[in-house]
């Protein structure tokens, strides 16, 4: 029995911290959405730039990796106003397929982009404050220093950002942008700064992400896809466009893939033949799309959802 | 009547060598060679290139200094001297897409023979291309056990598979409790005998963890955890989580190269304290993986050439001189196997003296390349029907490599075979 609760425990640390790593990943996913009901396909490369800025940044500055996290966001905000002005603004134009496509071919093109220019081969940091570092808190209970740092981190980014949003001027502008388009324009909103300053807000806080996993995660030009998954899972989970339901929905999801040990530790508890031996790790990812599944069915817009 | 008869013995005669001497006579034999150059495994295929490479250069001239039959004259001798050329070709790790190189190969360029393709999954369906067409294919690295229960008339194999790997691993964990094992004394059964094993899903991984399985039974070890997780995850925590709490002795892993560093990394933050911890070669053999530098000290990887083979093996040293001058790094497993694919091919064509289908085909079947010709360490190269196995070589033989610290460089000794060992090994790992 102390072992099952010892298992639950663990899982329940790491759930919520890996969970608010995911929240974090996909905060830039949902403003984006929810300004502008644009899809972003390449969220995950966005992601990666992140970490190839670190990995490069780092030794060659002599810097700590953490230090680097600011050039990450402006790296981060600059590609996404880069991406903006160069081309969504002209997709926005077209028809919805259009923007699909239109930002599925801006995954392409920087993956590819990635792939000529830092080559296949998967790159790490070997040093830094947080590398490999964890703090042993009770009878085996491990608390790892990238993923708190990187939970930190997130429930920082998830209050700047409501924050912003909620007290601030151009946080009502963004407001108004995402409700009603042509009423903002009548009331004098820029509404094509607002779509870029989401694009900024979402290309930083994706990369700031990216620098801090890196500690963590070899970055190779394909590790976008790994991310965009989770994100785009827990955007559709909380509710597009809703910052609170990206919150929510990471740790839901974080703590779904920490089942399996918890499951391990169940049926040792329960000492039943025919389980011994049989896991869900590869299933882990399986429960998370199921329930994902579930939520479309019984409630399309998502937990916190409020766009149709 | 009878002068008739004369004539269309020779008539059948001259038919039957006319395909040979006419492309003896071109003076080039070519082989089609299909790997994955670019894509995810682009960097594996670079060094399977460099291989297979430097294998026909060394065929096509006369190297002083190497101790090789193929480098003591130029070409294949019983051919007249043709030379090898080399046909690359670039699947990209997929396997429609060999399958359609590999027709190329065969109906456009009119290769004698292919080797490949590295990825398990592709040598089968550039295998089943061969096996329609009847042109043979040696395959040198790939090493998904069920390549060579197919029954295929048309396919040879010269590495190891993993289940001779994974029985390595288990022959080591039995020496290490006979003490059989350098700079170890024996370890008594109880404190060796709890494995925990995480492979990851795909076709290779599950049949690891399959093979784990079969033997952690047959040599009578406990295997509480034995679970497959997905090489392409964000987190591992809670694979580690689960193998922690299983208090094993030894860890167990068939990874790739980024999920790996991910486990190793882990596997740290996460103070794990296994006795020993052993890898099926891939992720665990890679430069990136080296690059953990103090953090892998002690951990084991199952391999087929280290470096440190040169310091026992003297042909293996030589050409390992020429490949790091010509290409500036060391040989490895996947240069060292791609190397000893086609220098098979060279044997074999030297045996046939002819590039017909059918006498290929019989050299393969009869031919017996003594071990000092190869630079891998095994006994040879012998192909074989045995155990349900068809065209596998039954000379070779795996090594169990440990990562260790000298003067502040991080190197793989062999630790098994026994009798091969280059160092003492470290036992038990000092854990996280």
């Amino acid at each position: 029995m102390e072992d099952l609760l010892v298992a639950m425990l663990k899982s329940l640390v790491s759930g919520l911290l890996m969970g608010l790593v995911f929240a974090l990943v996909a905060l830039g996913l949902t403003i984006i959405f929810g300004v502008m009901d644009i899809v972003n396909f390449a969220h995950g490369e966005m992601l990666m730039i992140g970490m190839y800025t670190t990995v490069v940044l780092s030794p060659w500055l002599g810097i700590d990796p953490l230090f680097t996290l600011p050039v990450c966001g402006l790296v981060g905000a600059v590609l996404g106003l880069l991406c903006y002005y160069g081309l969504i603004r002209y997709l926005l134009r077209g028809p919805m397929i259009a923007q699909l496509f239109g930002t599925f071919g801006l995954m392409l093109f920087l993956r590819n982009l990635a792939l000529l220019f830092m080559g296949s081969e998967p790159r790490i940091i070997h040093q830094g404050v947080l590398v490999g570092k964890s703090f042993l808190v009770g009878p085996g209970l491990v608390l790892e220093s990238t993923k708190l740092a990187a939970a930190v981190l997130s429930i920082a980014s998830f209050w700047v950002c409501w924050w912003l949003i909620n007290r601030t001027k151009v946080g009502k502008a963004l407001t108004a942008t995402s409700l009603d388009k042509e009423g903002a324009r009548y009331m004098g909103i820029s509404t094509e700064s607002m779509n870029a300053l989401a694009w900024a807000i979402g290309g930083a806080s994706v990369s700031i992400a990216g620098g801090l996993l890196v500690n963590f995660w070899p970055v190779d030009p394909n590790v976008g896809l790994l991310f965009t998954m989770i994100a785009f899972a827990t955007v559709a989970l909380g509710g597009f466009g809703s910052i609170r339901g990206a919150l929510f929905a990471g740790v839901i999801i974080g703590l779904i893939v920490q089942l399996p040990p918890v499951w391990d530790a169940a049926v040792r508890f329960l000492a039943w033949e025919p389980l011994q031996g049989v896991t869900i790790h590869s299933f882990k990812y399986t429960l998370v799309y199921f329930i994902y599944f579930l939520i479309m069915v019984v409630r399309p817009q998502g937990l916190f959802g409020w766009k149709q | 009547m009878r002068k008739s008869l004369v004539a269309l013995v020779a008539a059948l005669a001259l038919a039957l060598m006319v395909p040979a001497v006419g492309l003896a006579g071109g003076k080039e034999i070519k082989i089609g060679v299909i790997y994955p150059l670019t894509g995810g495994a682009a960097a594996a295929g670079r060094v399977l290139r460099n291989g297979a490479e430097l294998a026909a250069e060394i065929a096509n001239q006369v190297v002083p200094g190497v101790d090789m039959e193929m480098a003591k004259h130029a070409g294949i001798k019983s051919l007249g001297g043709a030379k090898i050329k080399l046909i690359f070709k670039d699947h990209q790790g997929n396997p429609q897409l060999g399958a359609d190189l590999a027709k190329k190969l065969i109906k456009d360029d009119k290769v004698v023979g292919i080797l490949g393709c590295y990825f398990s999954s592709v040598t089968k369906t550039v295998s089943a291309v061969c096996e329609r067409y009847g042109v043979p294919m040696i395959n040198g690295s790939s090493t998904s056990p069920a390549l060579t229960t197919r029954g295929f008339k048309w396919f040879w194999r010269t590495t190891p598979h993993d289940k001779w790997f994974t029985k390595d691993l288990f022959e080591l964990l039995m020496g290490l409790r006979k003490g059989k094992v350098r700079g170890v004394k024996a370890v008594p059964a109880d404190q060796l005998s709890v494995l925990a094993a995480a492979c990851e899903k795909t076709e290779w991984g599950s049949h690891v963890s399959a093979l784990i399985k079969e033997f952690a039974g047959q040599y009578g070890f406990k295997l509480p955890v034995n679970l497959l997780y997905a090489a392409k995850s964000p987190d591992l925590s809670s694979e580690v989580q689960s193998l922690i709490a299983a208090k094993p002795d030894a860890m167990l892993f068939a990874s790739y190269t980024s999920d790996a560093i991910l486990m190793i990394k882990t596997l740290k933050s996460m103070k794990a304290k296994p006795k020993l911890i052993w890898g099926q070669d891939a992720g665990f053999d890679k430069p990136e993986f080296r690059a953990l530098g103090a953090d892998i000290e002690g951990i084991l990887t199952r391999s087929v050439f280290l470096p440190s083979v040169a310091k026992v093996k003297k042909v293996a040293g030589q050409v390992n001189a020429i490949y790091k001058k010509k290409y500036g790094i060391n040989l490895d497993g996947a240069s060292a196997r791609a190397f000893t694919g086609l220098q098979t091919w060279v044997y074999v064509l030297e045996k046939a003296g002819s590039t017909d289908p059918k006498a290929i085909q019989k050299a393969c079947n009869s031919i017996k390349i003594p071990g000092d010709q190869l630079v891998v360490p095994w006994a040879g190269i012998k192909f074989a029907n045995v155990g349900g196995e068809t065209g596998q070589n039954v000379l070779g033989m795996g090594l169990i490599g440990q990562y260790q610290m000298k003067n502040g460089k991080l190197g793989l000794e062999i630790v098994y075979p026994f009798d091969l060992a280059t160092a003492d090994m470290i036992f038990p790992f000092k854990g996280y």
